[in-house]
Order: structure tokens, then sequence, then C-alpha cells
């Protein structure tokens, strides 16, 4: 790695820390708000701006599209939430997404500076990743997994908003234990086993009470007129997420089977990867068919959104780092 | 379906359709048309049922993701994994083989039965309402939308103006206008509509592509030795098939790997000859990964190398050692007498065999030589003559006859997906006595409808006379 494209990676992981602390400041005043607002926006633009030109700069390196193992994905995953937030600012007033989507961006950039370095290196690619085909596979599916992360974020803004305080803590505990289990896969000895299981059991057993806990609300945010404008609002964000996400997800899904077939002459073998993509894609299916009928009340659906997160994270990080193997296992740890 | 406007209500979206039968006259509503059509639709039809019925499928395959698969690493594997106990239940309830048990097929099955009938009595009919369009709207119709807004506009000569600016500013924000009079409509992202149709007309062809290719189609995969021929002994089909197999054979004229400098794999390549059953040539080409070669609709490909085996010699007599592949290497294991192996190792081909012999006193095994590729050594009094290496390479074979269909849903799905995306959207104006009534629906992306139209009433009111009135709040979603 090059010390300029270190700098400029280094440059993107710092912004989006600074980004977080200036979001979360711009709550602590009331006559400062939208100035730092635009500064946290500013500085997200800067480690965006610095990300992309460090992720083309090691493809220029590297001589190959920079998108070959964990640590350069994470990179693309990162870029997908500052890029898809800035989009989002643009078209959306969002305010405290700002500090969520920092905060996961930073997340990823220090998952991604801890994994040990033979995921950093520049290394040669194994037979089956020479095609040309990677470039159209990945990226797509990448994009859209940073674009579910930030619909479940915004459900669980609109659970803040709507006064759902309770379910709120149950969906952010259950990201919490989740993520501590794939933090704990990738980087400590405990037994997989064990991680799997607290994966599993807090991503069934949290969204339930989280459900179960609709009924109880904060009288005072629910009445307040402006939180109920900005619960409508996070909702709203958070199906255009899913409305981005969803073709992207199903365009990866489908150039994947087209390179498979095109490689090895089959277009799926249910490969576990392979097979947790399809689960998100079912799962986001239902959540849209959900969406046109209106069958679900808004808050029900964040809860939904916040499911779609938890599986979306098994899909990119949770495979491999619990140890369930797979065909696509270019993030094999241990 | 008036009561989709009504305030607790709220999380209903408000259809244009909805809409504009609020602008008929009430008894005609009343008709109960669509009421009547619902009843018609067979219980399969329910959208309930398949995001049920999604769910449950996601969660099967999510069990399938997290138990491994006897068609992927063998029924050993689930042993190896789960222990002898749990194992046995997971193969005799068919979790271990799940993509082939009966109640995966039945899931599929009735998904869809569930998506083919939602398809045709849900689905499609709604592109005839495309055709329809939509009214103008009086002021007060306007009122009723989910967005609108009342201006009052103090000099009444800007009205042909107003509209005619209206119009140019619509128009450039993508929205197709008609305007009459002091009235005008807008529609943005009709192609949006088609989306559910396009996506399921591509799910529906991608089941067709998927059946076709089930009932006639072949895959297989054969470790081939070098100069050995490929035959389709092995091939696999369903059970419903109507298909056949090759009468002709591929032979292995020659296999290699090739290496970065660094001495990973970075291709494997055969050279491949299509041969009748007389032995005659009838196509040839070389394939590597991601490179296969195409015979009558039959397409074999690279998918994976090793060594299979070591020729040796011992004072003269040939034998043919089984190589085990051992990391990065490849190895055999030669038992002497009871305390003594040797063991043979090559790194690849071309590269020199090294020759270990393991005592049981010893900790690791000791190096006694290496040999060059056709060189001899002698091992006390044996002369032991490496010839070569044998190379196996593993070919994936297949015949997808449903293929281009398949192909052509996968655009379809793509397609639909991404319209999909694009929200379909209405605007509607009306100038009635000096006040500019403006409102409109937005299906998807409703936050962002609305700062677009908060956008445009501020240019309004920057060139034209325009003042906030007080809202007439009807008590539905007003906006502020
Ligand atoms: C299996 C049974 C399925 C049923 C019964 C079903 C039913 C429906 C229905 C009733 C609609 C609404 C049509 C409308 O409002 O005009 C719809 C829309 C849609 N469906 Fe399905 N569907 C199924 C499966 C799927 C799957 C597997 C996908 C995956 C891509 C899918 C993708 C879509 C899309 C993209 C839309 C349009 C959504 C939009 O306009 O935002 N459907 N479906």
């Amino acid at each position: 790695m090059s010390d300029f494209q270190l700098y400029l990676t280094n440059t993107a992981g710092l912004s989006s820390v600074a980004s977080f602390w200036v979001f979360v400041a711009s709550n602590g005043t009331k006559r400062f708000n939208s100035i730092a607002l635009k500064v946290a926006n500013g500085v997200m633009l800067v480690g965006f701006i610095a990300l992309t030109v460090a992720i083309v700069t090691r493809g220029i390196e590297a001589q190959r599209f920079p998108l070959a193992n964990l640590y350069e994905s994470l990179l693309w995953f990162a870029w997908a939430t500052m890029g898809g937030f800035l989009y989002l600012c643009r078209s959306y007033g969002i305010q405290q997404l700002g500090w969520l989507a920092s905060l996961l961006a930073a997340t990823m950039f220090l998952y991604g500076s801890w994994l040990p370095s033979s995921q950093h290196d520049i290394s040669p690619l194994v037979p089956a990743l020479v095609s040309y085909w990677r470039q159209i596979h990945v990226p797509p599916l990448i994009v859209s997994y940073a674009m579910f992360f930030l619909a479940g974020l915004s459900g669980l803004l609109n659970l803040w908003q709507s006064g759902r305080l309770r379910s709120l803590a149950f969906c952010v505990g259950t990201i919490i234990a989740a993520s501590s289990a794939i933090g704990l896969g990738t980087f400590s000895k405990v037994d997989t086993q064990w991680l799997q299981i607290l994966f599993v059991a807090s991503s069934v057993i949290g969204p339930f009470l989280a459900f179960r806990s609709l009924p109880v609300k904060d009288a005072a945010i629910e009445q307040s007129k402006a939180s109920s404008k900005a619960a409508e609002m996070y909702d709203d964000v958070g199906y255009r997420c899913v409305a981005i996400g969803f073709p992207l997800l199903t365009i990866g899904i489908i150039t994947g089977g087209l390179w498979a077939n095109h490689a090895w002459g089959s277009y799926w073998s249910w490969d576990p990867k392979e097979s947790m993509a399809l689960v998100t894609w079912l799962s986001y299916a239902a959540y849209i068919h959900l969406r046109i009928q209106r069958d679900l009340s808004a808050e029900k659906l964040s809860i939904v959104s916040v499911i779609g997160l938890l599986l979306t994270l098994l899909t990119y990080l949770g495979f491999n780092s619990l140890g369930f193997g797979g065909l696509h296992s270019y993030g094999k740890f241990k | 379906m008036v009561a989709l406007l009504s305030e607790d209500d709220k999380s209903k979206e408000v259809e244009p359709e909805v809409v504009a039968s609020l602008a008929v006259p009430p008894n005609k509503v009343k008709d109960g048309k669509r009421d009547n059509t619902k009843d018609q639709l067979s219980p399969f039809a329910s959208v309930k049922l398949s995001v049920f019925l999604m769910c449950l499928m996601a969660l099967t395959i999510l069990i399938g993701a997290g138990v491994p698969q006897e068609s992927q690493g063998g029924q050993e594997k689930v042993f190896e994994v789960f222990g002898n106990q749990v194992a046995e239940w997971l193969v005799r309830l068919g979790i271990s083989d799940i993509y082939h048990s009966p109640w995966f097929l039945a899931l599929t099955a009735t998904l869809t039965l569930n998506m083919i009938v939602v398809s045709f009595q849900r689905v499609f009919p709604k592109l005839k309402l495309l055709k329809n369009s939509l009214p103008f709207f009086r002021g007060q119709d306007i009122l009723k939308l989910p967005v609108h807004y009342c201006l009052n506009l103090a000099k009444a000569e800007e009205q042909t103006a107003l509209i005619a600016d209206l119009s140019v500013r619509l128009t450039k924000m993508g929205y197709k206008v008609k305007a009459e009079g002091s009235k005008l409509k807008g529609e943005y992202g009709l192609v949006g509509r088609l989306a559910p149709s396009v996506t399921h007309v591509g799910l529906l062809t991608l089941l067709l592509g998927i059946t076709i290719t089930s009932w006639t189609g072949f895959t297989g995969f054969q470790p081939v030795l070098l100069d050995e021929k490929l035959n389709f002994s092995d091939s696999q089909h369903s059970k419903l098939w109507i298909g056949s197999l090759p009468k002709w054979q591929v032979r292995v004229d020659g296999t290699r790997r090739e290496n970065y400098p660094g001495g990973q794999a970075k291709q494997w390549f055969s050279n491949l000859s299509v041969v009748d059953d007389k032995g005659k040539v009838l196509h040839q080409g070389e394939i590597s990964v991601n490179n296969p070669l195409t015979y009558e609709n039959v397409d074999i490909y690279q998918s994976s190398w090793g060594l299979a085996k070591v020729a040796v010699s011992f004072n003269g007599h040939q034998r043919q050692l089984d190589l085990r592949p051992m990391g990065e290497k490849y190895a055999c294991f030669l038992p002497l007498d009871q305390d003594t192996v040797l063991i043979m190792s090559l790194a690849s081909e071309g590269k020199s065999l090294r020759v270990f012999a393991k005592r049981r006193e010893w900790q690791a095994p000791k190096l006694i030589s290496e040999i060059q590729s056709g060189k001899s050594i002698k091992l006390g009094d044996v002369d032991v003559v490496f010839e070569k290496a044998i190379p196996v390479t593993g070919l994936q074979y297949k015949r997808d006859p449903g293929l281009p269909i398949t192909y052509l849903a996968f655009g379809i799905i793509m397609i639909g997906v991404l319209l999909a995306a694009v929200p379909h959207r209405h605007v509607w104006v009306a100038v009635e006595d000096n006040r500019l009534y403006m409102g409109g629906t937005s299906r998807k992306a409703k936050v962002g409808f609305e700062r677009s139209m908060d956008n445009l009433v501020e240019k309004l009111k920057a060139s034209f006379t325009l003042q906030e009135q007080a809202q007439l709040d009807q008590g539905e979603q007003a906006h502020v």
C-alpha cells in the first residue's frame, strides 16, 4: 500500500469519525444547529472524496479492479454509506441519520483496519476471481448492503420519533449484540458456536420483543407535531433506501449468476453465501409487498427493516466471521 | 375507499385512482365495482399469503445456508459437523438436503401458484388503468389530496401567466403536463407503474426457463486424468426428464497449471478433443476457468485442477502412486515396513519430487533426496526414476436448454425492479376566484415529493403576487 493511498484512506476514516461528532454536537445547540449540520456534511463530503480517490489509486496500484478482498469491500461499503447518505441528504433534510451513517462508516473503517494484514495486502487473485465479471457483480451488492443498512438505521429513527422508545431499545440492543458476535468472531478466539447462538438468538428475540413493545409509547414525543413529521420522513427515507438497494441487490445476484454460469457452468449452486443473498432478497421482496399493500404500520415496517439490517449483516460479514463458510469465502480468518 | 383519506388512517397511501373516484359523484362510487372484483379473486390471490410464503422460503433457505448440504460437502461433512446423533436426524428430516426435500418443493410449488394467480388477477389487470387518464380537478378536489396548497393571487390578470409558468416548471421537473384554461394536470414517472407487471412477467419467465432446463437439461462433474475421456455417465438430471445425453466423448489431450511468481495458482488450462465412438475428432479447443468449450449445446468448464498420480519406477518396475493434496502440495505415502514410510511430495508439475522417510521414532520426516523429472536416483540398491506427474482436470459440464429464456427473464427482472424505484406522481392545479389550488400525490418517496412541491411554491411566490392564506384544513394530513 502506498503512503499516499494510506493517507487518503486515513483521511476518509478520520472524517467519518469527525463528522460523527459534529452531527452529534449539532443536537446540542439550537442556534448553530444548521451551521453545524452543514459543517458535518462538509466533513463527510471530504471523506467521501478522499475515499473515492483512495479506491481509484488502489486499483491503479494493484492494476486490477480494487475489490478483491474483505478489506477492499469494507472500503466500498463505507464509500457507499457515505455516498448514499450524501445523496439522501440532497432530497431530504435528514439530520439524525447523519451521525448514524458516520458511525456506521467509521465502524467499517475500524473493522477493516483491524483485519489481519493478509486481508489488507494487494494479493494476487485465485483463478476463479480473475474475470471482468467481478467488477460487475460485486459493487452493486456492496452498495445495496449499505443502502439496507441505512434503511435499518432510518427505521431506528422512525421508532424514536414515533415515541416507541422501548422497541427502539430492543432493536438497538439486538444490533449491538449481533455486531459484537461478528466482531468477536473476527478478532477473538471465542468458539464460533457460541457466537452463532448469540447472533441468531439476539436476532430472533430482539425484534420479537420490539414488536411486543410497540404499544408502549412516549406520549410527549408521540404528540409532538415535529416528531410525527420527522417519523414520517424517516419512514419514507427508509423505503427510499430499500427502493434503491433492492434493484442493486437484484442486479448483483443476477450478475453473480451470469458469472457463475460463465465460469462454472451453473448459475446457481446453493452456496451458503449465495443462498444468504437470496434470503435477503426474499426478505426485502416481502418488505416491499407489505409496503405496497400497506398492511403494516410504519413502526412495524421499521422493525422489519431492522430485521433486514440483521440479515444483511449476516450475509455480508456474518457468514464468514461466524464460521458458516462457503465458496465465496474471501474472508476466512481462521 | 373514501375512508382511505380519513385521519385515523394515516398510514394508507392514496392512489390517484382513489382520488379520481372522489372527484366523481358519490353515487357512482357506491356501485362498488372494485368490491365485486375482489370477491372473484381466488384464495391464492392473497398478497398476505405470498408475503408469508416468501418469509417461509427465506427461513428455509436460511437453514439450508447454515447447515452443510449433502449436495455440496457430501453426507460425511454433515456427520463431521454435527456428530452422529444430530446428523442422523438432520438427514432423516431432509434438512441436510433441504433443496431437494418435499417441503421445499411443496413450498416452491405453492409460491409459484400464488405468483401466477396474483400476477394474472391483480398485477396485470392494473395495466389497464394506465390508459385511463385522470380528469382535471376542481379546487375542492385538490384540497383532498395528501399534499395541497391554497394561495391567494392578488393580481387576477396574472392567472394565465401563472398557469403557463407552472406548466413550464413542471415540464422541467419531468412531468407530462396538460393545461386547459385555468386548470392543469401533470404526471410523472408513469413507467414506474409498469414495475410490478414487468417484474412479475420476468419472474414467470424465469420459472419457465428453469422448468425447461429441469426437464431437458443435465449437469455433471467428472475428474478426468490426462489422455482419458469424459463420458456423461455420471450426469445428473431431474426425475421428470425428457432429454437425451450426447453420444460423443471428450478426451483430455493436455492440462496444465499456470502460477503467479509466488507459486499460487493463477489459471488452469486443458486441451480437449471431442471424439465420436469411432475415435474420430469432431472438435478441439482449449479451456480455462471462465473460458468453456461448447459443442452441440453442451458446455464444458474447467472447474478444478490437481495432480492425481505420480509415475515412479523402482528398478524398472513402473508404479503409479495416488497423490493426495496436502495444503499447497501433493504427497503420496508408501509403507516400506512396519515402522517406515516413504513419503514423496510434489509442489507442482515440472518441479522436482522430494523423497522423505519417516520412522515411527522420528519426530518429523527426513528429506532423503530430490529427483528431477525424468531423472533417477539410487536409494540403497534401488534405482528410483521419477517418470512424470499425472494431472487430473476437474471438468464440469452441462446442457441448459432453458438458458436463453432464463437470461431473458434476468433481463426483464432487472428492468422491472429498476422501474420500481421510479416514483409515480400526479399534480393538479386550478385557479378559481383568484385562488391558486395546487396539490398532488406520490405513492413513493412522498417526502421528496413534498419538498419538491414546497420548492415550487417558493419559486412561484417569488415571481407572482401569491400570498399564503389560512389553510383550508379539512382535517386530513394538512400540509404545514
Ligand atoms: C410469490 C408471490 C408474489 C406475489 C403474490 C406478488 C404480488 C404482488 C402484488 C400484488 C404487487 C402489487 C402490484 C401493484 O400494486 O400494482 C406486486 C408488486 C411487485 N412485486 Fe410481487 N409478488 C410475488 C413475488 C415477487 C417476487 C419474488 C419479487 C421479487 C423481485 C416481486 C417483485 C415485485 C415488485 C418489484 C413489485 C413492484 C413494487 C413497486 O411497485 O414498488 N414479487 N407483487
